[in-house]
């Protein structure tokens, strides 16, 4: 459904992509992951014919993401990373103005989602909080059921609550059967919707991989809480892959399987247990050292 | 080839600047014809004389023949509508297209299925209709008035055709602005580059006025291409200049469209 072929757009050395190529398969959700600058951005503006290539292609359904951009947009959905909107407008207005000048009629679906997603379009759009103009754009992303859906970091600036609910929306157009491009720099955003991931630094595709590998080959730590020091100690002479001892707390890390660990906790009273939030580019260190690729 | 749309959105965004800008011309230009009274318009050359020539020269104060509409076209042509709607085309072609590439909110319009061209000439025609619905507002305004203050006093056949120059050059001027606006993806660039030239034209035509030995820098100005005393002097010599005006118009118009649908955006 999406090609990318040998694209290259360069701003200057490890700015841009360079040589990039990989495609999203229909009815596919297709995980775009990188740190802030690897590019991911300058892809998605790409796909979108916002700028030209270098060298390669982009191909969305069988037409060119420049030529025929406009044409590409009737059946694609698109959320912008950056939030800027006609701030003299209301939410309603800016909602009407995009409907029209996509010739919807029908604003069932429209209304629907700003009902599941708790936006209140009243007011004008320069007076909202970040979350709610995240809100809007997914609206106008979804408000005309595109076949093709290119989400640039849709989950910034929403509430738990509100990921939940976008989660539950991706599944939900997964099961119809639509294509999804979503971008992000949250692994965990990533996991809990994509079937493949594409894992992309300093420009250059580092890794295209089943969401399944990708999980297994990850590497967690978890934060335990014992009752005293000794019992810490303890605990680390058991467990193989401790990675910091500090008074009562340990951190451990668990690749793939996390039963290993359990057993080993089972015979210590365990004050508490917490999963340690790793950031993205721990995750990616992580893949790169399994990769042998030099950082 | 247009948005209706957006063209209804870029009205709703600009209107209120628009009117503010027709309340200026008008009351400038009430003001101005006011003065026309022959013994005020004695007092007024007393007043002249007490300003040092260079000044009134520099601002294009000039007298071609003393009847009404030699006097509007001295002082109203001669600087004002010149310079009221320049600033105006300046605001809003920077605002029209360039600040929606600045801000990002060009992203939505380009991912509705309407081609960059459409959406470039949508606001192209907003940004000329609104001169054009400028300076048609001024003649018709301007007739009404003289004809309420000094009852056929006016010519109008020669106060039309005052006023069609003053829109070839504000199709011309306004070019400048929107090439700008469509050509940069900032809007600090634009408005650089958009106000830049224009403000330079008019730096450069003061100093022509001003003095003449400086005759050779009407080369670098193209505001001597709209000359109110030969528009009303003669329609002959003034046809070159207006076909030349026409013609910038629409390769500016036709250039700023042209780039703006091929070059890469930063949104």
């Amino acid at each position: 459904m999406i090609e990318i072929t040998n694209l290259t757009k360069s701003y200057g050395p490890n700015k841009g992509v360079f040589d990039l190529s990989f495609n999203v398969n229909q009815g596919e959700v297709f995980g775009y992951l990188g740190p802030n600058g690897a590019g991911k951005t300058t892809t998605i503006r790409n796909l979108l014919g916002f700028i030209h290539p270098d060298k390669g292609s982009c191909v969305i359904d069988g037409l060119d993401c420049h030529k025929d951009a406009a044409t590409i947009q009737k059946k694609l959905g698109y959320l912008p990373g950056e939030i800027a909107f006609f701030d003299d407008m209301t939410g309603d207005e800016f909602l009407r103005l995009m409907a029209q000048m996509r010739g919807l009629k029908d604003t069932k679906r429209q209304s629907d989602l700003i009902n599941l997603l708790t936006l209140d379009t009243k007011g004008y759009i320069r007076k909202m909080s970040k979350g709610m103009k995240q809100k809007l754009g997914l609206v106008c992303a979804f408000m005309h059921n595109p076949d093709i859906l290119i989400l640039d970091e849709p989950t910034s600036g929403l509430d738990p609550l509100m990921q939940s609910i976008f989660v539950e929306l991706i599944m939900e157009q997964k099961a119809l059967g639509k294509t999804v491009l979503m971008s992000s720099h949250s692994f965990e955003e990533i996991e809990r919707t994509c079937d493949r991931a594409g894992i992309i630094r300093e420009g250059r595709l580092v890794a295209v991989e089943n969401i399944q590998t990708l999980k297994a080959e990850r590497r967690k730590i978890y934060q335990i809480t014992f009752q005293n020091p000794e019992e810490a100690k303890l605990f680390a002479k058991d467990y193989e892959d401790v990675v910091e001892v500090s008074g009562q707390i340990v951190d451990a890390a668990v690749s793939g399987e996390v039963g290993k660990l359990i057993k080993v906790l089972a015979t210590f009273d365990v004050v508490g247990l917490d999963v340690v939030n790793q950031s993205l580019e721990d995750v990616f260190m992580h893949y790169y050292n399994r990769s042998d690729i030099d950082d | 080839m247009i948005s209706l749309p957006l063209l209804r959105a870029t009205i709703k965004q600009n209107y209120k600047v628009f009117i503010i800008f027709l309340a200026v011309l008008t009351l400038y230009f009430v003001v101005i014809a006011q003065m026309f009274e022959p013994s005020v318009y004695e007092s007024m050359d007393q007043l002249m004389q007490t300003l040092p020539i260079q000044l009134i020269d520099a601002v294009g104060l000039k007298i071609a023949e003393p009847s009404l509409i030699g006097y509007l076209a001295g002082y109203y042509y001669g600087f004002l509508i010149v310079l009221l709607p320049l600033i105006y085309s300046i605001i809003v072609a920077n605002r029209i297209v360039a600040k929606h590439v600045d801000k990002g909110s060009m992203a939505y319009l380009l991912s509705t299925p309407n081609k960059r061209v459409k959406i470039a000439m949508t606001q192209g025609v907003f940004l000329l209709g609104s001169m054009t619905l400028m300076i048609l507002f001024v003649t018709v305004m301007g007739i009404i008035s003289c004809e309420i203050i000094y009852p056929g006093e006016l010519d109008i056949p020669r106060f039309v055709l005052l006023n069609f120059g003053a829109l070839l050059l504000h199709s011309m001027l306004s070019g400048i602005g929107f090439l700008a606006s469509c050509l940069f993806n900032d809007t600090k660039n634009s408005l650089g580059f958009g106000a830049g030239f224009p403000i330079f034209f008019l730096l450069v035509q003061m100093l022509l006025n001003a003095n003449e030995r400086l005759s050779n820098l009407r080369y670098l100005t193209l505001l001597t291409l709209f000359n109110p005393e030969a528009i009303i002097g003669g329609t002959a010599s003034v046809l070159p200049s207006f076909i030349a005006m026409f013609l910038l118009a629409v390769i500016l118009y036709g250039g700023a469209v042209l780039i703006f649908s091929r070059k890469d955006l930063s949104i």
